[in-house]
This record gives structure tokens, C-alpha cells and sequence, in this order.
């Protein structure tokens, strides 16, 4: 019999508390993250931000609320924790001094980490932010990490950070390729997760699943998108909806029926109910209103409504499977006792 | 890591698009991948020679170096296909998932990751992942949701599922290895072939040590007496087929039906 569920339990409660113990500065510094906000990558409370723990050599800000972890924690702020043997499973390099360019060249890093995320998630960038999730206490070299790090973008990635207000410091990520050509990319199984069609399947979902193409443009002329205006990510934005992702079948394009002068309407194509779901059109909506699926409340339900059908339908399909590999593995198992 | 003599590759923009692209996909297959590089040549330099991939990749890693991330190959454990994702190399911690997740929705990705790690097949059963639900950090999460929740890591490749049961993506794989190495050093499995994390296999019933399949499949090849590499005792579970591309394309054996067919061999 294997082993009960309690005694994993218990076993996995040891190794808990056995790191815990343990990771000293992880600790200290994730408890610093937590208190000063939700750290855009520092997920699992017991892992350090970006840094592997002992190769940063830069004191952690705010240890309050640190657990009894702070004791072994002590020691970590000095230059030989770098040189301990948690250093050396680390990917930074062995045995790195805590020089200030060292430091510096760590920040420009995390910096370009964060703004990747920050990219991704197409969320403006603001200087605020920057400062306490990773330039934090060498403000004065800000200039020079930032300048660094949206170098390496501009290299690496091909995408440029701009200043789109001066006042309050905000910035964007821009990409210098033109992603227009990507949309004719059709064998992929993943869809565009972000940009436009995101956007129309959402105003369609709105429109009681079939909308008019007046209301598509209304939504889209406001991102400042237009039909007839050549886009500088979109390219052509008319042909992209009308013929691009209709050919990709992510979108149905057609004409209301008996209009004169015609008049056109879409809907959702094959391709769209197969790779997303109502909801997860309405949690990008959501974001996208800096708000959660649930403040939709009659969209929200029928997403749920179709969450269902969805779970039916995979548990009818694995009960399928399951099926099929039972039957596979008693067959097998009948010959493999022969063997023996 | 390389020598000193580390030759920085040139970036163009093929090698920008490329790279844009695969992070946004986040995990591709080696046939999409050889797509994507041909897409990017077309769209920006029509008459260039593609290079060969293995070169292509390695020269926009050595762009990547200084920023300690790279394109990460790997294999997939089920089957042996090629992957390739991007992965951050100083980060320990599972940082890619944190924008994409709410902290309770990312906490009950780390419970799921502790009951795979601690199972003996690899598999977390959905029971026993819901009835943690009660443990998630964060904003109080209903089964319902949970389940929810659950399909979501499955759709952005984060977890398989397999017959009502859960286990790592081979993205998951490559992205965390290191992460679950340092967080989980004891519970941890290593394959006896390739000495890289294992989450599936198969395991010698004797002395315990355990191979990848695809790993079994390239050790055993031809070879009609299968042994345990350790024990020397009888090998006593199916071997599988290597992993062979070109045979893929000229069956037309959909991979989802492949994945059916075959059972877990503990």
C-alpha cells in the first residue's frame, strides 16, 4: 500500500520547516517584498524576488516581519555569504565581489526581467514602480540603469522604451517589428493571447455573441485603430479583421441578412471557440477595465454557463480515453506475466 | 556555463522576431520552432541561407548571456519530443507564472507541484489537489474555481493532464528545474540515463532507480533483453519507440491520440 496522506503530510511539513530554517536571506528579503507590496515576481513567499539568494550582496531593505528566520539571516548581509555553497549552485557568476559595478550590472538585469513581464502583460511602465521593485536603494544610479537595461531590449528584443509622460514618469515598451506579417503566421495552435482580437472577440461576446461591424470599429476607434488609417502595429486593421483573421477562422465575417446597403456583422470563428473561452475574453476585458470578470454579472454567468459545457464535454472525452488505456494496459499486463 | 572566449553572436531583426515570438508563445514544439525561424526569414530577408537552427539559437543565446536568460531545449517526458521556451537562469523562484496568475490561483499551482514531486508516478490525483483548496494563500477559492483554475495552467502549458490526473508540462520542466531542485532536495527524482530531473518514467522494480521514457526508449533501442543499467535485473516494462519526426509526419498520428494509448508504467 503506499504511503497514507498523513504521513506525506507530515513528512512534507518537516521539509517545510527544515527550509525555512534554512533560507536565511531568501526570507528576509521576501518578507521585505511582501511588506512592501505585491512584487511583480516574487511568487512563492519562501523564494527570493529574482536574485539567487546568497549571490546578492546588497542589504535587504526591510526585514520586518521576517520569521524566525532573521537570526541565521544576520550574517547574509556581509560580502561572505557570496561565497557560501549556496552561492555556487547559483547561475551568477562564483564567487562575484559586492563591487558596485557587479551590483549595478545585477539591477540591469532584474530591470530587463521586469520589463519583459511588463511588456507581456502590455502594462505602462512608471518610474515608481521601478525604484521599489528593483532599482530600490541606488536610486542615484537609476538614469544609468534604466538607460542599460532599455539598451539590452533594444538589442536583444527589438523593442524600445518610451517616455509617453514626462510628468508622471510613465513609460511604454514599443515594438520596432512590424507584427502585422505575424498574423498571416497560421499554423499555430496559440492563438494571439493579446492586441486586437482579443478586443473584437470581446465586443462580439458583449453583443450577445453576434455584433455589428459599426460597433467593433466604435470600440476600436478608440484605441485610436481606424479602418481606413494605416495602423503602426496593425498594418492594414481593416484587412486584418475582414479577411486575415477570417482566413485564420478566429473571426466570422458576414452580411446582415436582407441589408440594403449591406451591412456586415462577425461573429466568433471555429478557431476562437476551440483555442479560447468566454472567459477568458472576459477576464482580458476585465484587466483591461482594471477590474475583475465578476463585475460583469450577466456576462460572468453565461462564461460560467460555458465553462460547464466545456468541462462536460473533456470529462466525456477522458472518460473516452480512459476507456481505451484500460483496455490497452490489461492486455498488456496479461502478456508481460507471460514474459515472466 | 561557456569560457571566457564567449563570442557575442550579431542580433538582426530575424533574431528579434524570433525571439519576440517564442516568448510570446511561451513553449514550442522543434517542427513549430523550425517554422517560426523560417517565417522570420521570410519576413525580413527572403535570400539569406537559413541557418541551422542549433546555430541560430545559440547565436541569440550569446546575446541573452549577460541578461541570464536563454532559450532552454528540452524533451518532452511523455513522448520525447524536442521543446524549446525561454527561461530566466538567475531566478529560482517560478517568476514567468507571476504576472499571468492571482496569488491564491499561484499558490494552488504550488500545492499541485508538491503533490506531483511527492508522488511515486509523477501523477496528482484532482481529488487530492482540490481538497487543498482550503490551504491557498490569498483570496478564498471555491473547488469550482479551483477546477477552473486548474484547466487554465493546463491551457498555457504549465500542467498536462491525463485521465482526471496532473503532471508537469514539459515547459513547467524547463522553467522551474532549478527552483525544484533547490525547494524540494529530498523529494526530489532524478533520471538514471540523463541525470536531469524526473517527473515521469519508468523505475526498476528492484533497486528503484528511474529513467525518463524517451530515455529508456534510446537506452533500450534494439534490444531485444532490456536490463536494469544498475541492477543488471529484467527490465519488465514496455519500451518505447524513439521519438522519430519524420515517422510522425507520414502516419499523420495525431499527438493527442498517441498520448491516449499509452499508460503510465509504474
Amino acid at each position: 500500500m503506499p504511503r497514507g496522506q498523513k504521513s506525506k503530510l507530515r513528512a512534507r511539513e518537516k521539509r517545510r520547516q527544515a527550509r525555512t530554517e534554512t533560507q536565511g536571506l531568501e526570507v528576509a528579503k521576501a518578507s521585505g517584498a511582501a511588506a512592501a507590496g505585491k512584487s511583480p515576481s516574487s511568487v512563492f513567499g519562501d523564494r527570493p524576488e529574482n536574485l539567487p539568494a546568497a549571490g546578492t550582496p546588497s542589504t535587504p531593505e526591510a526585514p520586518e516581519g521576517a520569521t524566525g528566520a532573521t537570526a541565521a539571516s544576520s550574517g547574509t548581509n556581509s560580502a561572505e555569504n557570496i561565497n557560501s555553497p549556496k552561492a555556487e549552485s547559483t547561475s551568477f557568476p562564483k564567487g562575484a565581489e559586492s563591487s558596485l559595478s557587479e551590483i549595478l550590472n545585477k539591477k540591469v538585469v532584474l530591470l530587463v526581467q521586469f520589463l519583459l513581464q511588463k511588456y507581456q502583460k502590455k502594462e505602462p511602465i512608471r518610474k515608481a514602480e521601478m525604484m521599489k521593485f528593483v532599482i530600490k536603494q541606488y536610486k542615484s544610479h537609476y538614469n544609468e540603469i534604466l538607460k542599460r537595461a532599455s539598451d539590452h531590449m533594444e538589442l536583444a528584443f527589438g523593442v524600445d522604451l518610451k517616455e509617453v509622460d514626462p510628468t508622471r514618469h510613465c513609460y511604454t515598451l514599443v515594438n520596432k517589428l512590424d507584427l502585422s506579417y505575424d498574423s498571416a503566421l497560421n499554423e499555430y495552435e496559440h492563438m494571439p493571447k493579446t492586441g486586437i482580437l482579443m478586443i473584437v472577440l470581446g465586443v462580439i461576446f458583449m453583443r450577445g455573441n453576434c455584433a455589428p461591424e459599426e460597433a467593433i470599429w466604435e470600440v476600436l476607434n478608440m484605441m485610436g485603430v481606424y479602418a481606413e488609417r494605416k495602423h503602426f502595429i496593425y498594418g492594414d486593421p481593416k484587412k486584418v479583421l475582414t479577411e486575415d483573421l477570417v482566413q485564420l477562422k478566429y473571426l466570422e465575417y458576414r452580411q446582415v441578412a436582407n441589408s440594403e446597403p449591406p451591412r456586415y456583422e462577425f461573429l466568433w470563428g471555429p478557431r476562437a471557440h476551440a483555442e479560447t473561452s468566454k472567459m477568458k475574453v472576459l477576464e482580458f476585458l476585465a484587466k483591461v477595465h482594471d477590474t475583475v470578470p465578476t463585475a460583469f454579472p450577466s456576462w460572468y454567468q453565461e462564461a460560467l454557463r460555458d465553462e460547464e459545457e466545456r468541462a462536460r464535454a473533456r470529462a466525456a472525452a477522458r472518460a473516452r480515453t480512459a476507456a481505451l488505456a484500460s483496455a490497452r494496459s490489461r492486455a498488456r499486463a496479461s502478456t508481460s506475466s507471460q514474459a515472466k | 556555463m561557456q569560457g571566457n572566449t564567449r563570442r557575442t553572436g550579431i542580433m538582426t531583426d530575424v533574431h528579434r522576431r524570433f525571439l519576440q515570438l517564442l516568448m510570446t508563445h511561451g513553449v514550442l514544439e522543434e517542427c513549430d520552432v523550425k517554422r517560426l525561424q523560417k517565417h522570420c526569414y521570410k519576413v525580413h530577408d527572403c535570400n539569406a541561407t537559413i541557418e541551422k537552427l542549433e546555430d541560430f539559437i545559440n547565436n541569440i543565446n550569446s546575446v541573452l548571456e549577460s541578461l541570464y536568460i536563454e532559450i532552454k531545449k528540452g524533451v518532452t517526458e511523455d513522448d520525447g519530443r524536442p521543446i524549446y521556451a525561454l527561461v530566466n537562469l538567475a531566478t529560482t523562484s517560478i517568476s514567468k507564472m507571476a504576472s499571468d496568475f492571482a496569488e491564491n490561483e499561484l499558490d494552488l499551482f504550488r500545492k499541485a507541484l508538491e503533490l506531483i514531486i511527492d508522488s511515486d508516478t509523477g501523477f496528482a490525483s484532482s481529488t487530492n489537489i482540490l481538497n487543498l483548496v482550503d490551504q491557498l494563500k490569498g483570496k478564498k477559492m471555491r473547488k469550482k474555481e479551483a477546477e477552473h483554475v486548474l484547466q487554465k495552467f493546463v491551457q498555457s502549458k504549465w500542467l498536462i493532464e491525463k485521465e482526471g490526473e496532473f503532471t508537469l508540462h514539459g515547459r513547467a520542466i524547463l522553467e522551474m528545474d532549478q527552483y525544484i531542485r533547490e525547494t524540494y532536495p529530498d523529494a526530489v527524482k532524478v533520471c538514471n540515463i540523463c541525470r536531469s530531473l524526473l517527473i515521469q518514467g519508468q523505475s526498476c522494480e528492484t533497486c528503484g532507480i528511474r529513467m525518463h521514457l524517451p530515455c529508456v526508449a534510446k537506452y533500450f533501442q534494439s534490444n531485444s533483453e532490456p536490463h536494469c543499467p544498475h541492477c543488471n535485473d529484467y527490465w519488465p516494462h514496455e519500451v518505447p519507440e524513439v521519438f522519430d519526426p519524420e515517422k510522425e509526419r507520414e502516419t499523420g498520428m495525431s499527438r493527442s491520440n498517441k498520448r491516449s494509448l499509452r499508460s503510465r508504467q509504474h
